[in-house]
């Protein structure tokens, strides 16, 4: 959740807004993001050059963690730093990011590391 | 001023008496009584019921895995459940697979002892124990790696195989409110038992490598527990290859120095794999094991070259390192750790040169 005071319902719901206004679903973006994990996962640390020139690095790390909804069973740890070159923009998600965005429409609270901005999401992901 | 006096005493007096009724409650209606627990069919231990079978375990020194404190959120502490335990709960559910649920295997600190139960553990876990230690050495690895040293003090000794790990308690500190447990190799030889040695590379936001990276100092106390893990070389003399990178090393390291003191002449190549130059660490350390022993290799890799000055050694992916290297129709042993892709992919390129999946042995990130 971050540092963000909103109930999760409104967090959920204000993503929600803004994920449609982008002409996108939780789903299309989910799956974006799975394929950048798995290209970033395939390349061991090093970075990865994605399409329209986006790199891509994944840093492992030891443990698991759980879906904070319940339910839905553990997660690697580890995160990708997806990131724009030309305009240093980056992100960083880890797979139960993925998870969350895919199950849950979930893109975490303002000042949380792993906040997924919806609209720097589709700029990094090139799509919507 | 009256009624408010008399408001605070009758608000206490409620409180108290619904005080009253918890404990009494809970001495008379949750009091399980004792109860017991039978270990592997051969030992049987006397306890006091109420709480989770992890807690109850540990409280009779016998201690499962668990990252998480027992919060049901690691899944590490799996016991096998035959009689008592009660009905699998709902937040046990997510962390078993229908093979696991199956075979009556359960999250034991999900379990509640409330009457006598029968569980299985590996045997090995009657060897963990809880331990004090002190740090005696902070070394730099790396930028991001670093090496503990801590000599123990109560128990004074400890007994391992090397490829085991032990369980490193973080305390709370400011930033983090309560204490964790993570699991860390053991990167010193079994020889020497009054003190252990780990490897622990900085994860950005982790709890308990930022305690050790920002906070703890030589001097300082630490806890701990172990051993556990059944990561180590089997009996055989068969060559051997190995493959890590990163954090990855502990266990190598651990085990290498166990075989040259041990003498083993076993053909053993190791590949380990690092970004760039400055991600290098303990390289002249396997120079001089090479030069110990004879059928050693060291072989480090790093994926990006380009950056940290002049590299002559090899570059790209461990797996494609391993690939050049390695013929195909190698008769031998593989021993990985590292994380879950690198695994699953240098699996891949040693199944292609003809190495069967029963002789591939892990210690996987997870």
């Amino acid at each position: 959740m971050g540092t963000d005071r909103r109930p999760l319902s409104e967090i959920i719901d204000a993503d929600f807004a803004e994920v449609t206004r982008l002409g996108t679903t939780h789903e299309a973006l989910a799956l974006e993001l799975g394929r950048v994990l798995d290209a970033a996962v395939a390349a061991m640390g090093a970075a990865v050059t994605l399409g329209a020139n986006r790199t891509a690095r994944y840093r492992d790390a030891m443990g698991r963690m759980p879906c904070p909804f319940g339910g839905c069973g553990v997660f690697p740890k580890g995160e990708v730093e997806l990131s724009d070159p030309d305009t240093g923009e980056t992100i960083r998600f880890t797979p139960l990011s993925v998870h969350m965005v895919a199950e849950h429409g979930f893109y975490q609270g303002r000042g949380s590391p792993y906040r997924l901005d919806p609209a720097a999401l589709v700029r990094l992901l090139a799509t919507g | 001023m009256l009624s408010l006096t008399i408001a605070v005493l009758v608000i206490s007096t409620i409180s108290g008496g619904l005080a009253a009724l918890l404990v009494l409650a809970e001495r008379f209606i949750a009091n399980y009584g004792e109860c017991q627990i039978t270990i592997n069919g051969e030992k049987t231990l006397a306890a006091e019921g109420g709480r989770s079978l992890l807690e109850t375990l540990a409280s009779q020194k016998i201690f499962i895995p668990s990252a998480c404190g027992g919060r049901g959120t690691c899944a590490l502490c799996k016991v096998k459940v035959l009689e008592g335990g009660g009905p699998v709960a709902p937040t046990e559910l997510p962390l078993l697979s229908a093979d696991e649920r199956a075979a009556n295997v359960r999250i034991s600190c999900q379990v509640k002892v409330r009457n006598d139960i029968a569980i299985d553990i590996p045997p090995e876990l009657f060897s963990v124990r809880e331990y004090r230690g002190v740090v005696e050495r902070i070394r730099d690895l790396t930028h991001d790696m670093k090496e503990l040293g801590i000599r123990l003090v109560e128990p004074s000794e400890i007994s391992f195989t090397a490829g085991q790990y032990v369980q490193l308690v973080a305390p709370e500190y400011k930033g983090s409110p309560e204490p964790v447990y993570r699991a860390y190799s053991v990167s010193s030889p079994p020889s020497r038992k009054d003190a252990i040695e780990l490897i622990i590379r900085l994860v950005p936001g982790g709890i308990c490598t930022t305690w050790v990276f920002n906070h703890l100092k030589r001097g300082d106390e630490v806890r701990l527990n172990g051993p556990y893990g059944q990561f180590g070389l089997t009996e055989s003399d068969a060559e051997m290859i190995w493959i890590a990178g990163g954090s990855g090393m502990a266990p190598f390291w651990s085990i290498a120095r166990d075989m040259a003191e041990k003498g083993v002449e076993s053909k053993c190549t190791y590949f380990f794999g690092a970004l760039t130059q400055k991600d290098l660490f303990l390289v002249d350390e396997f120079r001089e094991l090479e030069r110990k022993m004879p059928g050693f290799k060291f072989i480090p890799a790093l994926s990006e070259p380009g950056e940290g000055g002049k590299w002559d050694g090899e570059t790209g992916l461990i797996t494609d390192v391993v690939g050049r290297h390695v013929e195909q129709g190698t008769v031998a042993e593989a021993y990985l750790c590292g994380s879950g892709g690198m695994i699953k992919a240098a699996c891949k390129v040693l199944e292609a040169k003809g190495i069967p999946e029963e002789r591939m042995f892990f210690d996987e990130f997870t």
